[in-house]
């Protein structure tokens, strides 16, 4: 009885690691398709894809440019004014827009009647300014000039604030202004500007609002 | 004037032969019956040319929703965005027209507007950088307008956006620290004319149209100052922006 067990486990631990030798062995070998021979085989091509890089389409949506004019402050009369502003068209209603600009002050009535008066100091009277606009374009059109030649246009108003600095004190400033656009070429226009810069001030004597409207003649390019 | 009109068309010879020199323009198949070209950028501006279908167009660049395009015999005008979008590649793809970015997972915001600081008049700008869709880091630079004082303020913060694909209305959150600068107006001087801040922050957002949206805020400002009790402020703003 003993003798038979450990036969039948001999024979097992036999065939055990007759498997374990195998065990390197993956199986039969897979029968790989051979192609018919005769027949040619499929070429590979040798060239490699080429990459196509489509070109960007460049967006001329930004304004830059400069304007020079005549701004009337407020009881100190009517003096030249130059500045440089920025714009970025977000639709083709709405823009957004930034200036700054400078101009000097000249006398009050008071000034000019009695000399020895002196309301603002000389360097108090340059009257800096800078606003932050949204702007719409109203009448949007074409301008004619003569028969053969019509130009883009577009009658705009703006609503905005920034700073007024007068008289040495940075003011909290309201605009208001309406402009022409007349697009020269696709990207260079002439503006028109009348502007309205709203502020609180009690310089002359009792607090008041002042209006000081300017009028600027402006060249701007797109890009 | 001679020498004005001299230079303006040497002015724009030069800027044509900028234009030309980057002869890589997109061109594109007209698929529709014809493509529509307007005299100006503008829904109103008259059509004044067509291109049939199976033609090439070249694209020159785009203002806003308009793209300045060229016909196969060179005429130029501005043709729709909606309308160039049906337009192929000639190797049969959609034409590449750029969309405009989401709203909900824009990456920069840039914009300014109107507020109160401490009872004061403020003018904000601010810039924003998108981390995540939810997440931002924003940078202000402001203007507060007093009768005693003038101030600058420049702020960093994080901001959260607690529901980013909420598109006309969407509450956020956030962060922040700065730095005021006080320029005395009416004496006595301030005790300090520079002081650090810390702000709390609640607002909301929203879309307008295109690349445009709104943003209005609340802040609540601790000015650290070297007394004995910190200036409590509060600030209140809506901006208008851009986003890209």
């Amino acid at each position: 009885m003993e003798i038979r067990l450990s036969s039948i486990l001999l024979v097992a631990a036999l065939l055990s690691g007759c498997s374990w030798f195998h065990r390197g062995n993956k199986g039969p070998p897979e029968v790989v398709a051979e192609e018919p021979q005769g027949e040619p085989s499929i070429v590979e091509p040798q060239v490699t894809r080429r990459v196509v890089k489509t070109p960007k389409i460049k967006a001329k949506d930004f304004e830059v440019g400069a304007y020079f004019g005549a701004l009337s402050i407020q009881d100190f009369g009517t003096n030249p004014v130059y500045g440089v502003r920025a714009a970025y068209h977000v639709s083709e209603d709405i823009f957004l827009e930034g200036y700054v600009g400078r101009s000097k002050a000249g006398t009050t009535s008071l000034e000019d009647v009695f000399p020895d008066i002196t309301v603002v100091s000389n360097s108090g009277r340059y009257f800096t300014y800078y606003d932050l606009d949204v702007g719409y374009n109203v009448l949007p059109g074409e301008i004619f000039l003569g028969r053969g030649r019509a130009f883009n246009s577009a009658l705009y108003v703006t609503v905005g604030m920034g700073d007024v600095k007068f008289a040495d004190k940075d003011q909290f400033a309201l605009n208001f202004g309406v402009g022409e656009r007349l697009l020269v070429t696709d990207w260079m226009a002439i503006h028109l500007d009348v502007r309205d810069h709203i502020f609180e001030t009690d310089l002359t004597g009792r607090t008041k609002n002042v209006d000081n409207i300017e009028a600027t003649l402006g060249l701007t390019f797109f890009f | 004037m001679r020498r004005l009109l001299a230079l303006v068309l040497l002015l724009q010879t030069l800027h044509v032969g900028l234009a030309e020199a980057a002869d890589k323009y997109l061109v594109l198949v007209v698929t529709d019956p014809y493509l529509e070209m307007h005299s100006g950028p503008g829904r109103g501006f008259p059509i004044v040319y067509v291109i049939g279908r199976d033609e090439l167009v070249t694209v020159l660049y785009s203002r806003t929703d308009w793209f300045k395009v060229r016909a196969p015999h060179g005429q130029e005008g501005w043709v729709r965005r909606s309308d160039l979008s049906r337009t192929l590649l000639a190797s049969g793809e959609p034409a590449p027209i750029p969309p405009y970015p989401d709203f909900a997972s824009h990456r920069w915001e840039i914009g300014a507007g109107y507020g109160v600081y401490n009872r004061e008049n403020l003018v904000t700008t601010y810039a924003d950088f998108g981390l995540t869709s939810s997440l931002d880091v924003e940078f202000v630079v402001q203007q507060a307008f007093g009768t005693l004082d003038n101030r600058y303020i420049a702020t960093i913060g994080l901001r959260h956006t607690f529901i980013p694909e909420w598109k006309w209305f969407s509450p956020t959150a956030g962060i922040g620290t700065g730095y005021q600068f006080i320029q005395d107006v009416v004496p006595p001087a301030p005790l300090q004319n520079n002081n650090e801040m810390a702000y709390v922050s609640l607002g909301a957002r929203g879309f307008i149209t295109r690349r445009f949206m709104w943003r209005a805020d609340w802040r609540h400002y601790v000015v650290f100052n070297n007394q004995n009790v910190y200036e409590d402020l509060e600030e209140w703003k809506l901006d208008l922006a851009v986003f890209f």
